[in-house]
C-alpha cells in the first residue's frame, strides 16, 4: 500500500451460503483509496455496492482477499478489535439516518466519544459546535421523533464527525431526502470532509452525486468495471497537501 | 351486521389465515400474557371440584356418624330417654383440654383429650403406629397421643402420660383421624383415651368447657332429619346441639367455596393482568400493521373485513392461549393440595372437571377478546392514506372519544359479567372489578410518578451506557408503564400480604410490650389459688394477672326471659349472644386494654341481691341490642342476679390475657363458684417450662398455655394461609414476566437495530452488555417499586387505621422481593437478547437497503 492511501482492498470476494445455494457477491476486487479524497462507489441495484461498503468498513469478514485500513489489516482482526478501529477511524451516514430513538440530538451526536468512557461534560461542548455547524443549534434537546428527515441526518452528519474519524463511510446519504435537503446534505458533507480532512467514501445511486467526488469506482455483478477520476487536478492537490 | 357478516364469511377467515402464516409465533406470544392466570384459575376450581368430589365420597368421615350430639353438660334424663327412644347412641365421648406430662422427662403441654366409649369413629378408622393401636385402646386402657407430640418430646410408645391424676401407658402415636385436617393438632396435641378411665378422675370438675358427644348410625337421611326434628325442643330446652353428615358436608362445603372463590379471584387479578397485556401487544401488533392496513384499504378492502380478519387472528390465538393456559392449569392442580397440607381432613381424590376446564376456556378466548377491543377498534382509524405519507400514526390518539368510552365501558362491562358468573355474585364482580381498576390505575399512576423521576435523573454524571440502559426504558412501544403495572401488582399483592401476616403477630406482641406473659393459667380451684400464687412465687415468677372467672348464662333481657327473646322472630338477636355461657370477672377497676365508650364504669355494688351495674363489650351491646340503663338478668350458676348495663367498652381481645364480654363489679360474685384465671410473666423460655411442670404436677387439673407455642402455632397456621395465597399470588407476577418476555419480544426487531448501530459505531460487547442489562434491572427494579411502594403504603394503611400499630415497614422484606425481582427480570430480559449478538453490523446497511 502506498503511503499516501488510507484503504487497500486485495482481491477480495464475498460468497454468501444458503442451503446448498453459493451466491459470489464480490468477485477479486482490487483498489486503493488515497487519504482525504472523496470516493463515489456506483452501480445499479444488486450490483455488491453495499457489500464491498461493509467489507471495507471491517462490518463483515470477506471470503477471501484483505482489507487494509491505515496500514492494518482489518480483515483479519477480532470483533473487540474491530469494535475499537470503527470507533476510532471509521464515521458513517446512513441511508435512513439510524438515530437512537431515546436519546436526544444532543445525546446522538455525543454516542461515538462517549462509548470511549468520556464523561458527557468533556464531549458536551464539542458535540454542541458541530450541531451548531449543521445549522441544528437550537434543536439540540429534540428528539429524532421531533425532527423532519433532513434535520435527522445532519445529526447524523454530527455524529459522523465527532471523534475527527480517518474515512467517513456514506451509504446512499441523500437517498431518502427531496432534492433540496439532499443538496443541503451532501454541501454539509464535502464541507465538513474538506475541513476535518477525512477521506470520504459514499455508495450512491446518485450520478450528480458521485460526479462532486474526486474518483468513482463503478460496480457491476461483484466486480469493479470502471474506476475513474473526474476531478484529477484537485486530487493532486489534496495528496500534494497530505504528502507535506 | 356488516362486521358480524364478516366474522362469519370464509374470505375473512382465509385473509386471517395467510396474513398470520408468517407470524403466528409472534401472535401467540401477544395473547400468551394469559396463559398464567388462566392456568391459576382452572387449577383452583379444579381443586375445588376435587375436594367437592371427595366429600361426596366421603361424607360420613367428615363426622364419623350419620348424628352426632353435642353438650356442655352431662345429658338430662329426658334427652338420656329419647336417645333411649331411638334405640340408644353406637358411641359417645367426653372432650375437654388438659394438661398431659409426659413422665419420661416431665414435660408438660396443653392437650385435647378425647375419652372415647364405643366404636367411634363409626366411618373410617383412626390410622396409628402400631396400625393396631387404634383398635386396642379402648379394651387395653391406654393412650393415643399425636405422633407429632411423640417426636417433639422424645417419647416413645410403652412410656407414660398424666392426665389429671389418671397415668396411661402410650399404647400408639395418632396419625390421623377421620374427618380432621392435621392442623388440629396445632390447638393442642390429640390424645385418645378410653372414656371408662375418665369418669371418676375428677377431671371433669372443672372451669373450662367441657365437651359431652353423642354419636348415631342411622340407616337414612331422612330418617336422621326426623331424629333432629323430633329432638329439636329438647336441645333447645338443654343447649344440645345436633349435627348430621348433610349439616356437616353443607358446611365444609361452604367453607371450599368461599376459598375457591378467594383464591379464585386472585387467580382472576392474574387474568387481568394478562388481558392488559394483551391489550398492549395488540395495540402495538396493530400499530406496527398500519401500513399493511392502509395498503389492504387501498386496494378496496373494506374496514369491517379488515376488523374481522384482525379479530379473528386474535381469537383463535387467544384460544390457543387459554388451551395452553388449561392444559398447565389441570397439571398444577395436581400441585394444589400439598398447599392446603394439614388444612384438608382427607386425601383428595383427583380428576378432570370438565366445568373447571370449559371455564378456564371461556374465561380465556373471552378476556383476550375483551381485552383486545380498543385495539382492534383503533383499525378503523388507519386512514389509506398512510400509504403515501410515512408519518408516525397512533391509532389510539385518531379514535374518537366516544369509541374510546364505548370500547372502555363494554370491556369493564364483560369484565364485571365473567366476574360475577365465577363468583356467583354481581355485588361482589363489582366491587372487586372497581377495586382491581382503581388498583391499576394507582399502580399507574405510581409507574408514571416512577418514570417521571428516571427521566429527570439520566444525570449527566453518569456513564453512557448507564444513562442509555435508562433511554431505553422510553424506547417507543417499549410498554414499560405495563409492565411495571403488571409485575407491580404482583409484587402489591405479595408484598401486603407478607407485611400484614406479620402485623398480625406483631400487633400481640406489640400491644402488650413489656407487659407480655410468656404463660397463662386456668382452670385454678378457688382453694388452689393461694398456693398456685406460692409456686409462681418460689419461681422467681411475676403474676400479671389474677382473676376469677364465674360462669353465668343469660336469663332475661330487657325483663324478657330468653326463651322468648328467641321466640320472637321480630328481633334480630345473635343466638349465640343469648345462649352462650359466659364467664366473667369482678373488679373496682378497669385495666389497660379497657376503654369506656358509652355511660360510666361503676367499680362497687350493693350486693347479690341488688340491680348490679355491670359493664359490657362493644360488640356485646349490638348482638344483644341492649344500650346504657337496659337491664340483663343473669342465671349465676342456680341464682338469679339482675344488672344493669352501666356502661359499654371497647376491649382489646387480641390481647393473650383473659379477657371479658361482661364485667362485674366488685361486691357481688365473691362468694359465687369461681375458678381463678393468671397471667405469668417469667425470664426465660426454661422457666416457664419448670413452672408449668410444678403447677402440672401438684395440681394436675390446671391448664396453661405457654404463649411462645401458642404464638408458634398461630404463626404456623397463618404461614399455611398464607402459603395458598402467595401461590395464587405468584401467578400475577409470573404474568408480569410473560408480559415482559412477550415485550423483548415484540421489540426484538429495534433491539437488533440498536445494538448493531451501536456496534457499527463502536460499541464493544460488554458496552452493549452493560446497557441491556441496565434496562432489565431498571424495569425490575422499578415495577418492583411500583408495586412495593403501593404495598408499604397499603400495609401502613392496615396498620394505622385497622390494627392501630406503629408501622415499622420492613426494609429488608422489601429490598429482597426487590432484588429478586431486578434478578428475574434481567435473566428474562437476556434470556430473549441473546440473539442481539448474533448478528453482524453490517446489517444495519441491509437494514437500510431493506
Amino acid at each position: 500500500m502506498s503511503n499516501s492511501s488510507i484503504l487497500s482492498v486485495k482481491n477480495l470476494s464475498k460468497t454468501f451460503t444458503s442451503g446448498n445455494k453459493r451466491l459470489t457477491v464480490l468477485k477479486d476486487i482490487t483498489f486503493s483509496v488515497e487519504k482525504g479524497i472523496s470516493c463515489a462507489i456506483v452501480g445499479p441495484s444488486g450490483s455488491g455496492k453495499t457489500t464491498l461498503l461493509g467489507l471495507s468498513a471491517g462490518l463483515d469478514k470477506p471470503t477471501t482477499g484483505d482489507v487494509i485500513l491505515n496500514d492494518q489489516k482489518i480483515s483479519a482482526l477480532k470483533e473487540s478489535e474491530l469494535s475499537v478501529i470503527r470507533n476510532e477511524q471509521i464515521g458513517f451516514v446512513f441511508q435512513s439516518f439510524q438515530l437512537i430513538p431515546t436519546l436526544t440530538a444532543l445525546e446522538n451526536v455525543m454516542v461515538p466519544i462517549e462509548l470511549r468512557g468520556l464523561a458527557y461534560k468533556e464531549v458536551e461542548e464539542k458535540a454542541i459546535e458541530l450541531l451548531d455547524k449543521v445549522g441544528l443549534r437550537n434543536r439540540i434537546t429534540h428528539y429524532p421523533t421531533q425532527l423532519s428527515g433532513g434535520e435527522q441526518q445532519r445529526v447524523g452528519l454530527a455524529r459522523a464527525f465527532i471523534h475527527k474519524p480517518d474515512i467517513l463511510f456514506a451509504d446512499e446519504p441523500t437517498g431518502n431526502l427531496d432534492g433540496d435537503t439532499g443538496a443541503q446534505i451532501e454541501d454539509l458533507l464535502f464541507e465538513l470532509n474538506k475541513e476535518e480532512g477525512t477521506t470520504l467514501i459514499i455508495v450512491t445511486h446518485d450520478r450528480e452525486l458521485a460526479a462532486k467526488c474526486n474518483r468513482i469506482i463503478e460496480l457491476k455483478n461483484g466486480a469493479i468495471i470502471s474506476d475513474t477520476k473526474p476531478h484529477v487536478e484537485e486530487t493532486e492537490t489534496i495528496q500534494a497537501n497530505i504528502a507535506q | 351486521m356488516k362486521l358480524l357478516n364478516e366474522l362469519f364469511s370464509p374470505s375473512s377467515w382465509r385473509l386471517a389465515w395467510r396474513d398470520s402464516k408468517p407470524q403466528w409465533r409472534s401472535l401467540l406470544l401477544y395473547t400468551s400474557s394469559m396463559i398464567a392466570g388462566i392456568a391459576a384459575l382452572v387449577a383452583i376450581l379444579s381443586f375445588r371440584s376435587d375436594v367437592l368430589l371427595t366429600v361426596d365420597d366421603q361424607s360420613k368421615e367428615l363426622l364419623g356418624a350419620d348424628l352426632e350430639m353435642d353438650s356442655n353438660q352431662p345429658y338430662p334424663e329426658e334427652a338420656i330417654a329419647f336417645i333411649d327412644s331411638i334405640g340408644g347412641s353406637d358411641a359417645n365421648s367426653i372432650e375437654f383440654n388438659s394438661m398431659v406430662l409426659f413422665k419420661k422427662n416431665g414435660t408438660t403441654r396443653l392437650s385435647q383429650i378425647r375419652a372415647i366409649e364405643g366404636p367411634f369413629p363409626i366411618y373410617g378408622s383412626i390410622e396409628s403406629e402400631p396400625a393396631d393401636a387404634a383398635d386396642r385402646y379402648k379394651e387395653e386402657k391406654f393412650a393415643l397421643v399425636e405422633q407429632s407430640a411423640l417426636n417433639q418430646y422424645g417419647v416413645q410408645v410403652g412410656d407414660s402420660i398424666q392426665i389429671g391424676n389418671v397415668t396411661l401407658e402410650i399404647g400408639g402415636g395418632l396419625i390421623s383421624v377421620p374427618g380432621e385436617a392435621a392442623a388440629f393438632s396445632l390447638i393442642g396435641p390429640r390424645v385418645y383415651i378410653p372414656k371408662s378411665v375418665v369418669e371418676d378422675s375428677g377431671l371433669l370438675d372443672r372451669g373450662s368447657r367441657v365437651e359431652y358427644k353423642q354419636y348415631f348410625k342411622i340407616d337414612s337421611p331422612e330418617k336422621v332429619r326426623e331424629i333432629e326434628e323430633a329432638f329439636d325442643p329438647i336441645g333447645d330446652k338443654y343447649r344440645i346441639r345436633t349435627e348430621s353428615v348433610e349439616e356437616e358436608k353443607e358446611e365444609f362445603e361452604e367453607v371450599v367455596n368461599n376459598l375457591s372463590r378467594f383464591l379464585g379471584l386472585i387467580a382472576f387479578i392474574a387474568i387481568m393482568l394478562g388481558g392488559l397485556g394483551v391489550s398492549s401487544a395488540v395495540y402495538v401488533y396493530i400499530k406496527r400493521k398500519s401500513n399493511t392496513v392502509a395498503t389492504l384499504r387501498c386496494l378496496g378492502i373494506t374496514k369491517e373485513k379488515i376488523l374481522a380478519t384482525f379479530a379473528i387472528q386474535i381469537s383463535v390465538m387467544g384460544l390457543i392461549g387459554a388451551v395452553i393456559g388449561t392444559g398447565l392449569g389441570i397439571f398444577i392442580q395436581l400441585y394444589i393440595p400439598s398447599l392446603f397440607e394439614g388444612l384438608l381432613p382427607f386425601e383428595i381424590v383427583q380428576s378432570v372437571s370438565i366445568p373447571a376446564v370449559a371455564l378456564g376456556l371461556m374465561t380465556g378466548l373471552l378476556i383476550s377478546l375483551v381485552f383486545s377491543l380498543l385495539p382492534l377498534v383503533t383499525i378503523s382509524t388507519i386512514s389509506p392514506l398512510l400509504t403515501l405519507r410515512t408519518v408516525e400514526f397512533s391509532p389510539i390518539k385518531a379514535l374518537s372519544k366516544r369509541a374510546k368510552a364505548i370500547s372502555f365501558s363494554s370491556t369493564i362491562l364483560i369484565l364485571i359479567a365473567v366476574v360475577g358468573l365465577l363468583t356467583e355474585s354481581f355485588l361482589v364482580a363489582l366491587g372487586f372489578t372497581g377495586g382491581l381498576i382503581a388498583c391499576v390505575f394507582l399502580l399507574w399512576a405510581m409507574a408514571a410518578m416512577l418514570m417521571f423521576t428516571i427521566k429527570k435523573l439520566r444525570l449527566k454524571s453518569f456513564s453512557y451506557t448507564v444513562r442509555q440502559g435508562m433511554a431505553n426504558l422510553f424506547r417507543p412501544n417499549n410498554q414499560t408503564s405495563m409492565l411495571m403495572i403488571t409485575l407491580g401488582m404482583g409484587m402489591l399483592l405479595i408484598g401486603t400480604l407478607y407485611m400484614s401476616q406479620d402485623m398480625l403477630l406483631q400487633r400481640i406482641e406489640f400491644q402488650t410490650g413489656e407487659q407480655m406473659p410468656d404463660a397463662v393459667f386456668y382452670d385454678i380451684q378457688i382453694d388452689q389459688n393461694e398456693p398456685f400464687l406460692e409456686i409462681v412465687e418460689e419461681n422467681n415468677a411475676e403474676v400479671i394477672q389474677n382473676v376469677p372467672l364465674v360462669s353465668m348464662r343469660l336469663a332475661s333481657r330487657k325483663g324478657v326471659p330468653v326463651s322468648e327473646v328467641r321466640a320472637d322472630t321480630s328481633l334480630d338477636i345473635s343466638g349465640w349472644a343469648l345462649s352462650r355461657e359466659y364467664r366473667v370477672t369482678y373488679r373496682d377497676s378497669l385495666i389497660d386494654s379497657e376503654t369506656i365508650l358509652e355511660g360510666e364504669w361503676i367499680g362497687e355494688a350493693d350486693g347479690i341481691g341488688s340491680v348490679v351495674p355491670i359493664s359490657i363489650a362493644d360488640q356485646i351491646d349490638d348482638d344483644l341490642q341492649v344500650e346504657i340503663g337496659d337491664t340483663l338478668g343473669f342465671n349465676v350458676q342456680g341464682v338469679t342476679v339482675t344488672t344493669v348495663v352501666a356502661s359499654i367498652r371497647e376491649v382489646d381481645f387480641d390481647r393473650p390475657q383473659p379477657n371479658f364480654f361482661v364485667l362485674f363489679p366488685k361486691g357481688v360474685l365473691e362468694e359465687a363458684p369461681q375458678f381463678f384465671a393468671s397471667t405469668i410473666k417469667t425470664n426465660s423460655r426454661e422457666q416457664t417450662i419448670a413452672l408449668q411442670q410444678e403447677v402440672t404436677a401438684q395440681f394436675p387439673n390446671i391448664s396453661s398455655i405457654d404463649i411462645s407455642v401458642a404464638l408458634e402455632s398461630v404463626r404456623e397456621f397463618l404461614d399455611k394461609m398464607a402459603l395458598a395465597i402467595q401461590f395464587m399470588a405468584f401467578f400475577s407476577i409470573l404474568t408480569g414476566f410473560i408480559v415482559l418476555a412477550s415485550s423483548i419480544a415484540i421489540s426484538r426487531k429495534q433491539r437488533t437495530r440498536e445494538s448493531v448501530l451501536l456496534r457499527t459505531l463502536g460499541a464493544n460487547k460488554s458496552q452493549i452488555g452493560t446497557i441491556q442489562t441496565m434496562e432489565y434491572a431498571l424495569l425490575g427494579m422499578l415495577s418492583g417499586l411500583t408495586g412495593l411502594l403501593l404495598a408499604l403504603l397499603s400495609s401502613w394503611a392496615l396498620a394505622y387505621f385497622y390494627f392501630e400499630l406503629v408501622f415499622v415497614p420492613d426494609f429488608l422484606t422489601v429490598s429482597v422481593l426487590s432484588i429478586l425481582i431486578t434478578l428475574s427480570a434481567i435473566l428474562i430480559g437476556w434470556s430473549g437478547s441473546r440473539h442481539i449478538f448474533n448478528h453482524s453490523p453490517l446489517e444495519i446497511l441491509r437494514l437500510e437497503t431493506g
